[in-house]
């Protein structure tokens, strides 16, 4: 805090009077800022929480009493960072006490003694400053200690990389690989009883895992054939010999990272099984520090080029492991790598090595600081931080952008957002806000609401499309927003983010299309035209959606015509029309473009190959006792591309090698079948003819 | 007319409110502050529409000011009326009678004090 920087301080009383009595009090050392009551005082610290120095808090207020601030700030954890002096004429004891188990620092009754004011505010001040230097104090030096501990080591394990022939990030990959695994762990099992200290110990002690290394020939460690019976002999004594450097360091012996590194350099060639070496310690005989490193050894040699192998992929390497083809693993260690392999993947390969230290020391400090979790000042600056670059981003949109916190219930909407909907920025309790529901339909939201308590945190996210009110108008606007899981092991809703678009001029032009558009009389689809302005339409408004064209053609519509007649044939046609709507969401565009051919556009976000399956085999049906079957060609447009032509030209041709194939069938396009209709004579005039229309 | 005997006028202890706030100038904006503000007629509207909890906080809010100013008299019957009305009791026109009559003694007294500077 700067020196020439007035402290602020936070007066909330419903009575002007008595905010001006105070006022008058501590203008001339403090910046101030006033609530009339509870809400406003939430709203104020919601935003304002890290520059206040103290509040002074009235208990008797309408619409929120200063107990309802109070639980608010336990809830936000603001109470921890600001203190808080309860000036009311209160005086039972019972609600001084209450007031003193919320955490209330102080309580002045009144009528209160302007020296008595204004000394109280200064203790609380000095003692908070005080304290607020110390944790910052410990902080730096704790980040600054380890920073340059880290950095030394990654100075030397580069050196040793550089002898062993290594890639130069063998040790940076291993260190993060260890790391993640042991969070998964500890999320899992507490078993081991790993704390994030341990979790940060145990990934920088992981650099030292080969410093045996040293001491084996350069010719044995570096020779791009395989290695003979006694060479590896050799090779095999890295380890205890990396153990032996430790155990003799002349200093440091008690240090908790050199007796983690000690079991990580001795024991990470051990197996599960007891058939590693050099001591052949089975199972939980290994320390998981060694364990752990194993398998981020292991797991990055083989995803690693190397002198005598080239690198596996990260599926194959996975797999290698977990058939045991490459050692013998803790299975709890197993299933920590299989329930984490996206991150893993991207755990050995992205520069995060810094977020994650950061992120470490953050807690660590914390843990040391308070005993249990909590946010530091430093990380509620960063919060800070955070709140203003959103705002920021908000105020450039015209999307408007909320937040949902379940307990306390509490929406927030972006400025802009409030502003544009006639909305406070902050609603408390929201489900009886008579306002917001005049703005959006009550069914609405219990919907939205329901279906973010049945997303999942692996799959949070929610669209809806509604109509809201505002300004006298009605327009369709998109809901997208994700539910927030709590970390523990059964995730607790806490809220939502998300971002609500305008989409009425999109959704009304749809509905305008859909009016307008030309009709099949036979099968009541619509026609190819019509299909295609809304296939582009749709294409051009996704946000990244995926999308698939599938053409279809009914096997030997010409004999069946032929030989039953064309009533049997209108049938045919009608009876397909109407499983392929049956068979797709009234969203998809179902399309008769012509004779026997027809076509789906449809929207996926999950197992494309199973719907598609799944529409093939509804379209195969029997009519008045005969069989009906089609051949289908589908393009995604993750191949093709995002355009009508290009989608359609790759339908076509995955149709082409569908009916080639002996028809009753269906195909997927891949460009191999891209010359395939070029050799067609045929085929390819008749696209030609197509492109020119 | 003096702050001193204007407090005297309406039965208010004047040198505790100079020795608690200590400033004649901050205790007679305060008091002449007193006149606008409009808990009383909150208070009077809300018993009239039997609104008990608002009425609980305007007679609160009364109290709080008269004890910060030291308006003992009105401190004390508007406290009586605060409890009644915070222990739920619907029978409170006698309390409510008294703070009348405690209220517009000070205002007047107050009135006249302000007629003079």
């Amino acid at each position: 805090m700067q020196k020439d920087q007035k402290e602020k301080i936070l007066i909330v009383d419903d009575s002007e009077m008595n905010r001006s009595i105070l006022v008058d009090m501590l203008c001339d050392d403090y910046d101030l800022m006033e609530a009339e009551d509870g809400v406003e005082a939430v709203s104020i610290l919601s935003k304002h929480a890290v520059e206040l120095s103290l509040v002074l808090l009235d208990i008797v207020m309408p619409k929120m009493n200063g107990f309802g601030v109070l639980d608010a700030m336990n809830q936000n954890r603001w109470i921890e960072d600001v203190p808080v002096i309860i000036i009311s004429a209160e005086n039972s004891s019972d609600q001084v006490e209450r007031a003193y188990e919320l955490g209330a620092t102080d309580f002045i009754a009144r009528p209160f003694d302007a020296l008595i004011v204004q000394r109280r505010v200064v203790n609380t001040l000095l003692l908070y400053a005080k304290q607020k230097r110390l944790i910052s104090m410990v902080e730096e030096q704790v980040y600054e200690k380890e920073r340059q501990s880290d950095l030394m080591i990654d100075i030397l394990s580069h050196i040793m990389e550089f002898r062993n022939g290594e890639s130069g990030l063998h040790i940076l990959h291993v260190r993060n690989l260890t790391d993640m695994l042991l969070s998964r762990l500890m999320a899992k099992t507490d078993k081991y009883g790993l704390t994030m200290a341990d979790i940060s110990l145990i990934s920088t002690a992981s650099a030292l895992h080969d410093i045996g290394k040293m001491a084996i020939d350069e010719k044995i460690l570096n020779k791009p054939s395989r290695l003979t019976k006694e060479e590896f002999e050799i090779m095999k004594t890295h380890s205890a010999i990396g153990a032996d450097m430790l155990a003799k360091l002349p200093v440091h012996q008690q240090e908790r990272l050199v007796k983690v590194a000690y079991e990580i350099c001795r024991w990470h060639h051990e197996r599960y099984d007891g058939k590693g070496y050099p001591d052949g310690l089975k199972g939980d005989d290994i320390p998981i520090s060694a364990q752990v490193v194993a398998l981020a050894d292991v797991y990055d040699a083989l995803t690693s080029e190397r002198v005598y192998k080239p690198p596996f992929s990260h599926e194959e390497a996975v797999r290698m492991i977990v058939n045991g083809e490459c050692g013998a693993f803790n299975p709890f260690l197993l299933e920590c790598m299989e329930e984490n392999v996206d991150r893993l993947r991207t755990a050995r390969d992205e520069g995060i090595v810094e977020e994650v230290r950061q992120r470490k020391l953050r807690s660590i400090s914390e843990e040391t600081l308070r005993g249990e979790g909590g946010a530091s000042r430093r990380t509620l600056q960063l919060l800070e931080r955070e709140r203003m670059r959103n705002s920021f981003f908000a105020s450039l949109t015209e999307t408007i952008q909320f937040e949902y916190t379940d307990s306390p219930s509490m929406i927030t909407l972006s400025a802009r957002g409030a502003k544009k909907l006639g909305l406070d920025e902050i609603i408390m309790d929201p489900r009886h806000n008579e306002k917001i529901f005049e703005v959006l339909d009550r069914n609405v939201w219990n919907e939205v609401g329901r279906r973010l308590r049945a997303s999942t945190p692996e799959n949070p996210e929610v669209r809806f499309d509604c109509a809201l009110r505002y300004d006298g108008m009605t327009r369709w606007h998109r809901i997208v927003t994700r539910a927030l899981w709590s970390e523990d092991t059964e995730p607790k809703f806490e809220g939502a983010l998300g971002i609500v678009m305008d989409i009425h001029d999109t959704h009304m032009k749809l509905q305008e299309l859909e009016q307008k558009a030309a009709r099949d009389p036979l099968t009541g689809l619509i026609n190819r035209a019509s299909a295609r302005e809304r296939m582009e339409l749709r294409m051009s408004d996704s946000s990244g959606g995926h999308f698939a064209l599938a053409e279809i053609d009914i096997d030997d519509f010409k004999v069946i015509n032929d030989v039953y007649g064309h009533m049997f044939g209108d049938k045919v046609l009608q009876q397909l029309a109407r499983r392929m709507k049956n068979s797709v969401r009234s969203t998809d565009i179902c399309c008769r473009a012509g004779g026997e051919e027809f076509f789906i556009f449809l929207e996926y976000n999950t197992d494309i190959e199973k719907t598609i399956d799944r529409i093939f085999h509804n379209l195969c049906f029997t009519c008045d006792r005969h069989a009906v079957s089609v051949s289908m060609g589908v393009a995604l447009g993750e191949t093709t591309g995002l355009s009508y032509e290009s989608l359609y030209y790759a339908a076509d041709a995955a149709l082409y090698a569908a009916k080639r194939g002996g028809k009753h069938q269906y195909r997927f396009y891949n460009p191999s079948l891209h010359n395939l209709l070029d050799a067609v004579p045929e085929k390819k005039a008749g696209r030609e003819k197509e492109d020119k229309q | 007319m003096t702050l001193q005997t204007c407090y005297e006028n309406m039965g208010a202890n004047y040198s505790d409110a100079i020795g608690r706030l200590r400033s004649e100038r901050l205790l007679q904006k305060f008091v002449l502050k007193f006149l606008d503000d409009g808990s009383y007629d909150l208070l009077c509207r809300s018993l009239e529409s039997g609104e008990t909890e608002e009425a609980f906080r305007a007679a609160h809010t009364i109290k709080g000011m008269c004890q910060n100013l030291s308006f003992t008299v009105l401190a004390a019957s508007s406290s009586a009326l605060t409890e009644a009305l915070r222990a739920g009791q619907t029978e409170t026109d006698a309390l409510f009678a008294k703070v009348k009559e405690d209220y517009e003694n000070t205002v007047n007294a107050i009135r006249a004090f302000q007629a003079e500077i």
